[in-house]
């Protein structure tokens, strides 16, 4: 089963200064899957996607992309390899146009979607492409966040908290939006605390608490199973 | 004769031209410092040093026959040095990035301050080493000598061809910044360096290029400059204090901003040599402090949040050292010692420096804020103590408190002008506004210029004691210096301290708790000034001098030192550093002109290698000591029940 991961972690330990907040993380991600990480505030899903791009500096164990080990690499040669990231914070950056902004990934392999494909996947952009950075909203920032990385050929998408702090119909729309890039082909990792959003897209959960996974849950297990999910998120 | 304000044209416009070349340089030099402060975050003092690099460089392209004369290698001219030299401090440049600076991006500006000012006292003492203060000759370029005669004017070829190749290498850099491709890869760096390596990029390698780049820059205009101005080791030293304030006028990072104000300071400078020659020195300075009333942020800047004060205390607050009773106790037994090991007026010279440390330390040390012009308050105290001393015949206790009156002044007026501003930017005001007073005792009759005021009596304590005997006068240095320390202390354990330390640690969060921080800080600031005020002061009595050296910003650059060396944020952190400092220029006062390299070389050495300071290093091994301690009690008392078990 690893051996078709197209990623694959190991026993991955993460620190913030002197405090632990990966401990014995294992996931693996299939190529073409979508793949959720849920849990709460604080169980370590954003640090699991900062270590797995190389921004979380002390970290110990095995990532593997593509059947090659990246810990330990700086984040531009990980981006290289075919990870697409898109932050929570969504680092949208404000002295720079739209454009500017969803020009910014270098390509790093052939397969990209081309510029027409997005702008149909997200005609807001489209319309205002000639707009400083800052000036959009808060779903149309994410909307850019994500669709500046489906430029470059990345096979694997990060996506943190895609849905955090956007109201229904928007959140709908990243919905359908995921749905689309699967049916493309691209591989996604989702960080989300919003389970009946992450429900109805993923192949597989992996509940992630303490900074490790506690549970492993298929679609099939969700569909009838969702309060169990809820259960280990509610406060 | 045609005359505008009773001035002939010719004067006009030949000030004006001149102003406008001296614009050309300030437009490249700020726009350098301006790129790599935005892409970096770095205030950049090295570049004056760099500049003066690009000059030397073409000199000694020109030179290069007479230098390796068995090689038999050609002489390039000008046009050579036009391509070859800027390359060549650009690669100078990048391998000072990947040596030094790296090491500083992600620590506090003070630490790329002290390093970068560190870097240019040695190379500049390097070459002043070799070449000494007199300018070596460049001729201009045959292609480009002769001019032609507008009319009004006679204009040079050789100046025409500076202001067009600077304004056009100006608006290309600007172009490919703001309008291209790498522009945006640089702006999106700035941004947010981490997101933009996680897309693939190589911001390290950006920025190393970014610095050669800027160093480059600063190459070509030395190249440039050459030919105009001589080619001495000083002419970076004169240009970059006026450059800092040049990109604070423009507004810090902003591209344009740097490039028109560069121009247009320029040409404001030429226009007041015309009509009033004394303040054209001042004139720039003078204009930032109306910017900073009127447009903090600068005229092209935007409103900058985020800056936060630096914490860098490395002091631990139960630490026996420091419990300021104690240490009290043991300076005041200490220093009433010192007289008998060593030369009194050594002695005096450690206390003064340590008073003027400690005063600094609670600006820079408790508060947070880089200051970096406290040359200013010691200095003027020290010109004002000297003066009423020699010229009116104050006592002396009323001399050194004028001082002190004065310092106190200047204070609350720079700290109302700067205290809004944080970081870097907070540095490079204090350091326009130090350097204005320092044109200021330049200039002025009563200071006497570069002679300073000497022979100033050291008069009577209380019209009793005469302080012309050494002893007397150490004890009563030794008794201002404890007053200063003791009321140092005093004032970082009031509540009005603590308030100080939290907006240290978090300046919103204090604001948010309902201090009106800005309030705190200037009182701070100023209270900082006063001390520094007493130590100048009581410096000017005792070395019977008060000089321009006293307001040089390498007095500045000094207090931040010891404060550096000694542990910042402690409370024997800079009497420690000054110690040190203090004997460090005794040692190396043998050295002659290698004594800037030596210094230069210190600055560096300390940041790469004793960031924590003396005071600091020795908190943490004090602490790692005492953790040991405990861990073995612990595990002590786990072990015993086992064996009773």
């Amino acid at each position: 089963m690893s051996s078709q991961s197209l990623l694959a972690v190991r026993d991955l330990n993460g620190w913030y200064g002197d405090s632990q907040a990966l401990h014995g993380m294992e996931f693996d991600v299939r190529r073409g899957e979508v793949i959720t990480l849920l849990g709460r505030n604080g169980a370590g899903k954003t640090t699991t996607l900062r270590a797995i791009m190389g921004l979380l500096r002390r970290k110990t164990g095995s990532i593997g992309f593509v059947g090659q080990e990246i810990l330990g690499r700086m984040p531009e040669y990980i981006a290289r390899r075919g990870i697409g990231y898109c932050p929570e914070e969504r680092a949208i950056f404000s002295s720079l146009t739209v454009e500017e902004n969803l020009f910014l990934p270098p390509v790093v392999a052939d397969g990209g979607m081309a510029l027409d494909d997005i702008y149909s996947l997200f005609p807001n952009i489209a319309e205002r492409r000639h707009s400083q950075g800052t000036k959009l909203s808060g779903g149309e920032q994410q909307m850019l966040a994500i669709a500046r990385i489906l430029r470059t050929g990345a096979t694997l998408l990060l996506l943190d908290e895609p849905t955090e702090g956007l109201a229904p119909v928007i959140v709908q729309q990243i919905g359908t939006i995921v749905r689309k890039l699967k049916e493309r082909g691209f591989t996604v990792l989702l960080v989300e605390q919003n389970v009946r959003f992450a429900a109805k897209l993923a192949d597989r959960h992996y509940v992630v608490e303490h900074g490790k996974v506690i549970d492993t849950l298929t679609a099939a297990d969700v569909v009838g199973g969702i309060e169990r999910i809820q259960n280990y998120l509610k406060v | 004769m045609m005359t505008l304000f009773g001035i002939s044209p010719q004067l006009l416009f030949g000030q004006l031209l001149i102003g406008l070349i001296n614009g050309v340089f300030y437009a490249m030099m700020s726009l350098g410092v301006a790129i790599i402060f935005g892409m970096l975050r770095i205030g950049n003092f090295v570049h004056g040093a760099q500049y003066m690099l690009g000059a030397f460089g073409a000199w000694y392209l020109l030179h290069l026959p007479d230098l390796f004369p068995g090689l038999g290698l050609p002489s390039l001219g000008y046009w050579w040095a036009l391509v070859l030299v800027p390359f060549g401090v650009g690669l100078i440049g990048a391998l000072m990035e990947r040596l030094f600076i790296r090491k500083v991006y992600d620590l506090e500006h003070a630490y790329g301050l002290l390093l970068t000012v560190g870097l240019a006292m040695v190379i500049e003492g390097l070459f002043n080493v070799r070449y000494g203060a007199a300018g070596q000759q460049y001729d201009i370029p045959a292609s480009l000598q002769g001019g032609v005669n507008l009319g009004f004017m006679f204009m040079p070829y050789y100046r025409l061809w500076v202001i067009v190749a600077g304004i056009l290498v100006c608006l290309s850099t600007w172009y490919v910044i703001e309008r291209t491709k790498l522009g945006a890869y640089l702006r999106a760096a700035t941004e947010n360096p981490d997101i933009v390596r996680a897309f693939g990029i190589n911001v390290p390698r950006m920025l190393m290029l970014t610095y050669a780049f800027g160093v480059g820059l600063a190459g070509l205009a030395g190249v440039m400059a050459a030919p105009i101005y001589q080619v001495s080791p000083q002419m970076g030293q004169s240009i970059i204090i006026t450059i800092f304030a040049v990109v604070v006028i423009g507004g810090m990072g902003s591209i344009s901003g740097a490039i028109f104000t560069g121009l247009m300071l320029g040409m404001v400078e030429g226009l007041t040599k015309v009509f009033w020659p004394q303040a054209s020195t001042t004139v720039i300075f003078v204009i930032m402090v109306l910017v900073l009333v009127f447009r903090p942020a600068g005229l092209f800047g935007k409103e900058t949040v985020g800056a936060h004060a630096a914490d860098m205390s490395t002091a631990r607050p139960n630490s026996i050292l420091e419990n300021g009773r104690l240490w009290m106790a043991i300076l005041a037994i200490g220093g009433a010692i010192l007289p008998f090991l060593v030369y009194p007026v050594f002695g005096m010279k450690m206390l003064c420096l340590a008073l003027f440390a400690c005063a600094y330390n609670l600006i820079f040390g408790y508060v947070g804020l880089l200051a970096f012009g406290h040359a200013a308050f010691y200095g003027s105290s020290a010109y004002i103590a000297a003066f009423t001393a020699a010229s009116w015949g104050f006592p002396t206790e009323l001399a050194i408190l004028s001082g002190v009156a004065i310092a106190t002044l200047l204070g609350a007026i720079f700290g109302w002008l700067a205290i809004r501003r944080q970081g870097l930017y907070f540095a490079m005001i204090t350091l326009a506004l130090a350097q204005l007073v320092y044109f200021y005792a330049i200039q002025a009759p009563w200071t006497h210029g570069e002679d300073g005021i000497q022979q100033v009596p050291r008069g009577y304590l209380l019209g009793i004691v005469d302080l012309s005997e050494p002893l007397n006068m150490y004890y009563f240095v030794l008794a201002i210096f404890l007053f200063g320390f003791g009321v140092i202390y005093r004032i970082v354990r009031s509540p009005f301290g603590q308030v100080l330390k939290s907006i240290r640690e978090n300046e919103p969060r204090a604001i948010s708790l309902g201090y009106s921080t800005n309030r705190f800080k200037l009182l701070a600031f100023t209270l900082s000034a006063m001390l520094a005020g007493l130590a100048g002061g009581t410096k000017a009595i005792v070395f019977q001098i008060a000089s321009l050296a006293d307001l040089y910003f390498m007095t500045s650059a000094d207090a931040l030192l010891m404060t550096l060396i000694g542990g910042v944020g402690t409370l024997l952190g800079p009497v420690v550093g000054a110690v040190v400092v203090a004997t460090m220029q005794k040692e190396f006062a043998t050295l002659g002109s290698w004594v800037i390299v030596v210094q230069g070389a210190t600055f560096v050495l300390c940041v790469l290698f004793l960031r924590k300071g003396v005071v600091g290093t020795l908190e943490d091994w004090l602490s790692a000591r005492e953790e040991r301690k405990r861990g073995a009690s612990v595990a002590e008392s786990v072990s015993q029940p086992e064996q009773a078990s």
